[in-house]
């Protein structure tokens, strides 16, 4: 998608409504470094979390002399810790992505894309991994703040689509390399015989995953008729059909049954399921479903 | 069914491995690209094996293009049927019906064969199409008259019955044929018969003429003769028997008297002759049977009666300045008593019934005596022809056909030296013509039967040939019937007519068949002492009973036979030459260009299949308009639903 690199992934207006969002956490969330969201570790705010008895080499800063007056005993005063979040974006750039009309890599991307703003305008560090573009996964290392918007939708642009992509693989890598673990948002067709190993592979580590499964319309309802010879754009392999009205009918029971088996899957293992129609503008799917999916407020 | 083209069959034998091959190979299948084939894979698992017989059996657009290459292939082969059919419009249908028809070659008989031809063609007649038709041969008949009607075609049709007598005239049909067929455009006359018929010479037929032969049987053996004589101490029964077949042929006949077996001869007979016996036969047998053993094509010539010649003799009044010709020749003929008459008389007293018969030789009295009478060298005219002069050295000349006068009479070598030149009213027909005009003229006039010989036996080589004493034979049983050998004797459908006197109240007529007629029922007709009966077409013998109050007063039998060659040869012909006025073809028959292809109609099935070949591949379309359809008007219906 070369040619739509030079125009602005999101326009300018779509921003600014972004501003208003934010991300939904269903549970406080670990980081690194100190930032503005509640942390499950307690540290240092305002907000006060629990007692705790003294131990040897606890900050005695720490320690509420009150209820040492009244207890005669050390505890400590524990308070909520603030940190950032690490927001992990995965953007599947199998060769399958790049098809559709409109095309699903440029959708992923502007989900992509509207996902980490959010998270970057509520000062959370945003990583970009994309894979299936080659063996090893193209990385965009945290950035952090509004000022990151930049590169993370110069990265985004950059994406090219790859060839053949291991879903499962590449999650597995994404797995033992990614640092701390965080609202995980991937985006991807999952059209791979291995789905179910890397959802699986990702809900073994604590991320607050959200899959974007996106399709394109031409996937949900195939323009199909004749006797045709369906060439598989990654791997090449035909299949040979005699489309019929009775074959689409039977085409889109099986997609159906198949997407009702993703959405178990990943109720079963915490996982936010949300499918993408790339029919869809993307200004009206992310303000109005993802908002009522859950995903942003 | 044939084909015209069969080698056209041999594209299905290579079209049709090429098109499975096709289907089977699958070599051309549109390439699509889509995202990932994996929904796909999995899908095609489940419902489709990949068998490619499977495939081909539930492949209906492959099975419809085989048909459709099949029918085409058909159709190129020119399939055609051996029917036979017209085209015109206004249709003139002859159907013979001559005894001839009545063969059994053609089960059940020729006729049914021709009836059935008849409905082929009445069923071909397009629509709006009228026909005609006729039954020639004998007694013409046109039971349907220019209609359109199918259903009275056919049951004018089937109303045609076989007509023993008359022969196998086409003229009169021919003739009726050509008037009907002037008055109206696209004519086309139709002629069903086995061929063996009398053509008009001159006559041009305005219209198409197609011939459709029938019968494939010629062998056929017949009685052609019988005949039952008084002799010396008893009968003497003469009987031939010809064999009109091609081939020769062994027969047995049976003589049956009186009903009862007699005697029973093989015959060995060649093709084309006849063989005769000579039998005596007791005095008091009234009636012989002849009858052949076995079977031939035709059955009614294989029989034939003879009953014993009436006893008393009818007296013939000869009025002649002494002719010795005629007198021994009278004098030969049996049956007959002479009454010589000289010249000069001119008033008769006697009465029909005493003397029926007046020969006028060389005389021609003012008042003319009553019964019948023949003239011989009329001098002057009378009231039924004018003499208008005389014709010097006549060519004579028989006239065609069958005439019952000239019957084995062969006129080819007489010689007249002068005739007188006479013109006959319109109640004779001309038996022996001439250049300057008729030299023998028969017919009927107000009841009296009246025969002209327009020359002096004198003046002739005829009384010298053996031709004259036939010709008097013939002409004495045309003018007193019921005297002679013969005279027992009719042909089918001849009217049996007997003097009757005026004291016989009741006529009644036993036919062959067992039923008895009437004149009180007016099927016998007692007409100036005469009773004539007319349905004699069925062969036998009729018996004739007179009453006189209640009182049986006399007996006569009459043989009604079937004695006609032309007839009995009964081998079909091909041809028949019939001249058209529209083409230089003369010669018609429909066995030839008798093919009736139907290519068309086999292309028409292939045209269907391709369509239906079509909607089957559309099929995706129509069950999408379909469906869209039915949303579209159950939206309709249901307009709160959203």
């Amino acid at each position: 998608m070369t040619e739509r690199a030079s125009e602005p992934l999101l326009d300018s207006a779509f921003l600014r409504q972004l501003d208003r969002l934010a991300l939904v956490l269903r549970r406080p969330m670990a980081g690194d470094i100190q930032g503005e969201r509640r942390s499950p570790r307690r540290g240092s705010s305002v907000e006060f979390a629990d007692f705790r008895p003294y131990a040897p080499g606890d900050d005695i800063r720490q320690i509420d002399w009150n209820l040492y007056a009244r207890a005669e005993r050390f505890y400590l005063k524990l308070f909520v810790a603030e940190e950032e979040l690490n927001i992990h974006l995965l953007v599947d750039t199998s060769a399958s992505m790049d098809w559709g009309a409109p095309n699903k890599l440029h959708y992923a991307r502007q989900l992509a894309a509207a996902y980490g703003y959010i998270a970057l305008s509520n000062l959370d560090r945003v990583s970009v991994t994309a894979f299936g573009a080659g063996p090893g996964n193209l990385q965009l290392p945290g950035v952090r703040g509004k000022r990151g918007a930049v590169p993370l939708f110069a990265f985004l642009q950059r994406l090219q689509p790859g060839k053949q992509g291991d879903l499962a693989r590449a999650c597995h890598r994404y797995i033992q390399s990614a640092r701390t673990a965080g609202p995980l948002l991937l985006c991807s067709d999952l059209l791979d015989p291995g789905w179910k190993d890397a959802l699986s592979t990702l809900a073994s580590r604590p991320f607050e995953i959200t899959v974007m499964h996106i399709l394109a319309p031409q996937e949900l309802d195939p323009d199909l008729e004749g006797d045709l010879k369906l060439i598989d754009v990654e791997s090449g392999a035909p299949v040979e059909i005699s489309a019929n009205l009775d074959l689409m009918r039977r085409y889109k029971q099986h997609l159906a049954a198949w997407r009702g088996e993703i959405e178990s899957f990943c109720n079963g293992r915490g996982i936010i399921y949300v499918p993408v129609d790339t029919g869809v503008p993307v200004e009206e799917f992310v303000l109005g479903r993802m908002r009522r999916r859950g995903v942003l407020r | 069914m044939s084909l015209i083209t069969p080698l056209a069959l041999l594209a299905a034998a290579i079209v049709g491995p090429a098109i499975v091959a096709m289907y089977l190979l699958k070599l051309r299948r549109e390439e699509r690209t889509v995202s990932s084939t994996f929904l796909w894979q999995r899908m095609v698992r489940d419902v489709e094996a990949n068998a490619p017989w499977q495939k081909l059996r539930r492949n209906l657009l492959l099975l419809l293009q085989l048909l459709l290459m099949l029918l085409l292939v058909f159709a190129l082969a020119r399939p055609y049927l051996a029917a036979q059919g017209i085209s015109g419009r206004n249709l003139i249908l002859i159907i013979d019906h001559s005894a001839s028809m009545g063969a059994t070659d053609e089960p059940p008989t020729r006729l049914h064969a021709a009836r059935e031809r008849a409905y082929q063609l009445i069923d071909q007649l397009p629509d709006g199409g009228r026909a005609t038709v006729i039954a020639a041969g004998g007694r013409m008949e046109v039971p349907a008259a220019a209609t359109s009607d199918r259903r009275e075609l056919r049951r004018a049709v089937e109303q045609i019955q076989l007509s023993n007598g008359g022969g196998s005239d086409l003229s009169q049909a021919l003739t009726l044929a050509a008037a009907l067929a002037a008055r109206e455009e696209d004519s086309e006359v139709a002629i069903i018969s086995d061929g063996n018929v009398i053509l008009p010479d001159n006559l041009r037929v305005p219209a198409r003429v197609s011939y459709f032969p029938i019968g494939r049987d010629t062998e056929n053996m017949a009685v052609s003769a019988i005949g039952l004589q008084p002799g010396t101490n008893g009968q003497t029964l003469f009987v031939q028997v010809a064999n009109y077949g091609q081939a020769g042929a062994t027969r047995r006949l049976d003589l049956y008297l009186d009903g009862a077996i007699f005697n029973a001869y093989n015959l060995t007979i060649e093709a084309g002759r006849e063989q005769s016996l000579i039998i005596e036969l007791p005095p008091q047998v009234e009636v012989v049977e002849a009858r052949l053993n076995g079977a031939d094509a035709m059955p009614a010539d294989d029989r034939a009666f003879a009953v014993s010649p009436a006893t008393e003799a009818a007296t013939v009044r000869l009025v002649t300045a002494g002719n010795r010709f005629l007198e021994t020749g009278l004098s030969l003929l049996p049956g007959l008593k002479v009454v010589s008459v000289p010249a000069a008389t001119t008033t008769f007293t006697e009465t029909v019934a005493q003397v029926p018969v007046t020969i006028l030789d060389g005389v021609t009295p003012p008042e003319l005596p009553p019964g019948n009478l023949l003239f011989i060298n009329p001098l002057r005219s009378t009231a039924y022809f004018s003499v208008t002069g005389t014709i010097e050295f006549p060519q004579v000349r028989p006239a065609s056909g069958e005439d019952p006068i000239l019957r084995n009479v062969s006129l080819s070598e007489v010689s007249v030296l002068k005739a007188a030149r006479i013109v006959p009213g319109n109640w004779g027909r001309v038996v022996v013509n001439s250049d300057g005009g008729p030299l023998l003229v028969v017919g009927e006039r107000e009841g009296r039967r009246l025969a002209v010989l327009s020359f002096d036996l004198h003046e002739s080589d005829l009384p010298l040939q053996i031709a004259f004493p036939l010709l008097l034979s013939n002409l004495m049983n045309f003018l007193a019937p019921g005297s002679g050998a013969e005279a027992a004797q009719l042909a089918p459908g001849q009217p049996l007519s007997r003097q009757v006197d005026a004291a016989i109240t009741e006529v009644r007529v036993t036919r062959p068949d067992g039923r008895t007629v009437s004149s009180r029922s007016g099927e016998v007709q007692i007409q100036a002492g005469q009773a004539i009966y007319a349905d004699t077409d069925a062969l036998g013998v009729y018996t004739i009973e007179e009453f006189a109050g209640a009182t049986l007063v006399g007996r006569h039998r009459y043989a009604v036979n079937l004695f006609a060659p032309g007839e009995s040869r009964i081998a079909t012909q091909r041809d028949l030459t019939i001249p058209q006025t529209s083409g230089a073809s003369s010669t018609v028959s429909r066995e030839r260009d008798s093919r009736q292809e139907f290519w068309r109609l086999v292309a028409l099935i292939a045209l269907i299949v391709l369509v239906v070949e079509w909607l089957v591949y559309q099929r995706n379309g129509l069950a999408y308009l379909r469906e869209r359809w039915r949303q579209r008007t159950g939206d309709r219906q249901s307009p709160l639903r959203s």
